[in-house]
């Protein structure tokens, strides 16, 4: 069985249909890419998982079940964390508050044994940790955006766009950071508009167009597939 | 202007001033989670009040439905001790941040749930307000209310010194008032900015939608939210009309705008703005000389009037920026 299994996923989108018909599976230790241009449903598709937005037909089982009108928050509980676009961390909060939060559906003393993990895997986040995340880098402010979704211990990490608007070498950084998460098993499902990039750090890519999907395999073999390009061209 | 005269005002305005914060926070936690006034507030002020006077009276014995009902036949257990008729304050503030969290079912979640513009919130909560009024003279009728002056036990009605040759008198229960109301800001203080239940509560703040993909459930904490606004309006009620007597149903009409002025002259959802601006209007109509005191709301609405020239965005507001 794995562990995110979404079927005939239509979703709207105010009066646009952003997602239509998209089935798709991620089994438990792996990294799932999805691709696809502007507007393709990708970001859609990751806010219908984490139960920001409500499905118009379809499902979507976690572990086996139904979440398909779960309360966001309710999610979190399940095991399920998003690093949203934007990354959206608290601004006025400081970078603690920022990692405390996202353990918030947990307690007791293994939040400060993760904290430290987390400051020891992103040493930039410990050595700022009183500063408010609203004045870090773009590049620190995806750190932490990935660190606040780890400090609830997820199932499964939603990654929407990690790469945006950041220099390559920042870039080159945060997908050692997925790899490295993966190697140590957990399981990502990740949007990227870095079509290649995604693909090298990921086992299988699911290539969306204008909210449906059109075609699907193993990443290392879609990486020269001349049709994700064209995907992207749009043509 | 003589020291013990300065002190006396000085000790006026901290005491008016303190609940006028207390009061406005209970507005700005409501504006900074849905971005609107709750104008049912100050009728939640006004309930609190009546909430309190009838733990410790047990009766109205002026007009309306309850006039000749007595709840305490063998006089109120709430009564007569300073610690009882704590226990009352606690107990009224903490039926009105129940009245509060009805208010938020009522009168501003389903105007949410079915996506409606904020403004129309303003104009639900404000027929809340005309409800409670109405219902609050319907069962007692409009006359005032004094609370016994036994009611708090044998406490001395005013502390009295002497400086430089005169006596200054500040009456006991603005003393109270003053220390209440700081106590009240100090938890506050120390729940919003250190407790779990506050960083959550400041992340829905911030934004909704990233509140809940950390596990925060919204909905929870807009009621927490108006529990907190209810019981905050509710105490200052009860101070107040400690303090100045249970002024009848509109009661807190008044108080609902001076409680408006002073969160636009703190800065709209700041809390350190609120307590600030409470305590700048609360002092400002103190040092109102007696023989003009008919003109103490027109100094309050003139100093804001002259503060929002200069800053207006308030004095510890955010200057308005687009969330991007």
């Amino acid at each position: 069985m794995a562990l995110l299994e979404i079927e005939n996923l239509s979703v709207n989108y105010g009066a646009i249909q952003a997602v239509r018909n998209l089935s798709l599976t991620v089994e438990e230790g792996e990294v799932v890419t999805l691709i696809g241009a502007n507007g393709a449903g990708k970001t859609t598709t990751l806010r219908a998982v984490s139960r920001l937005m409500k499905p118009l037909s379809g499902s979507i089982r976690f572990g086996g079940r139904d979440i398909t009108r779960l309360p966001a928050d309710e999610a979190v509980k399940l095991g399920i964390a998003q690093s949203p676009e934007g990354r959206q961390v608290l601004a006025r909060q400081s970078i603690q508050d920022n990692l405390e939060l996202g353990a918030y559906t947990r307690s007791g003393p293994s939040v400060k044994a993760d904290l430290s993990e987390m400051y020891e895997r992103f040493p930039r986040l410990g050595e700022r940790r009183d500063q408010m995340a609203g004045t870090l880098s773009g590049g620190e402010q995806q750190m932490l955006a990935i660190a606040r979704a780890l400090m609830s211990r997820p199932k499964l990490l939603l990654l929407d766009e990690p790469s945006l608007g950041l220099a390559p070498i920042i870039v080159r950084e945060i997908f050692g950071i997925i790899r490295d998460l993966n190697a140590r098993g957990t399981t990502i499902l990740l949007v990227e508009q870095n079509a290649k990039l995604a693909m090298n750090a990921s086992h299988r890519t699911y290539v969306l167009e204008a909210g449906q999907m059109t075609f699907t395999g193993d990443s290392a073999q879609l990486v020269n597939d001349e049709r994700v390009l064209h995907a992207y061209l749009g043509g | 202007m003589e020291l013990s005269q300065f002190i006396q005002n000085l000790m006026n305005g901290l005491a008016i001033g303190s609940v006028y914060a207390i009061f406005a926070l209970g507005y700005t936690l409501v504006f900074s989670i849905l971005g609107i006034i709750n104008f049912a507030h100050g009728a939640v002020f006004t309930l609190g009040a009546y909430f309190t006077y009838t733990l410790v009276v047990g009766q109205f014995e002026n007009n309306g439905l309850l006039k000749g009902v007595n709840l305490f036949p063998d006089g109120s257990p709430f009564s007569g001790q300073p610690l009882t008729f704590a226990l009352a304050t606690l107990l009224g503030a903490t039926l009105a941040g129940l009245v509060a969290v009805l208010i938020e079912r009522l009168a501003f979640r389903p105007m949410r749930s079915r996506g409606a513009d904020p403004l129309l919130a303003l104009v639900s909560s404000l027929g809340v307000a005309l409800v409670i009024v109405n219902l609050i003279q319907l069962l007692v009728g409009a006359e005032i209310y004094n609370f016994p002056s036994n009611a708090y036990g044998d406490t001395p009605p005013a502390l009295s010194f002497t400086l430089g040759g005169k006596i200054v008198i500040i009456r006991t229960v603005q003393v109270i008032i003053f220390a209440v109301s700081l106590v009240m800001l100090a938890v506050l203080g120390y729940v919003i900015g250190r407790t779990k239940i506050g960083k959550a509560l400041r992340a829905v703040a911030e934004s909704p939608t990233t509140a809940s993909l950390l596990g925060i459930s919204v909905d929870r904490f807009i009621l927490i939210t108006f529990f907190l606004s209810g019981f905050l309006g509710g105490l200052a009620g009860t101070l107040v009309g400690t303090a100045f007597g249970v002024a009848g149903p509109y009661f807190g009409v008044v108080y609902g705008l001076k409680g408006l002025a002073v969160i636009v002259l703190g800065g709209l959802g700041s809390i350190p703005g609120a307590v600030l601006g409470g305590l700048v209007i609360g002092l400002a109509e103190a040092f109102v000389p007696s023989q003009y005191s008919a003109y103490k709301d027109a100094v309050a609405f003139a100093l804001l009037f002259v503060i929002l020239l200069v800053r207006p965005q308030g004095l510890l507001g955010r200057s308005a920026i687009q969330k991007v």
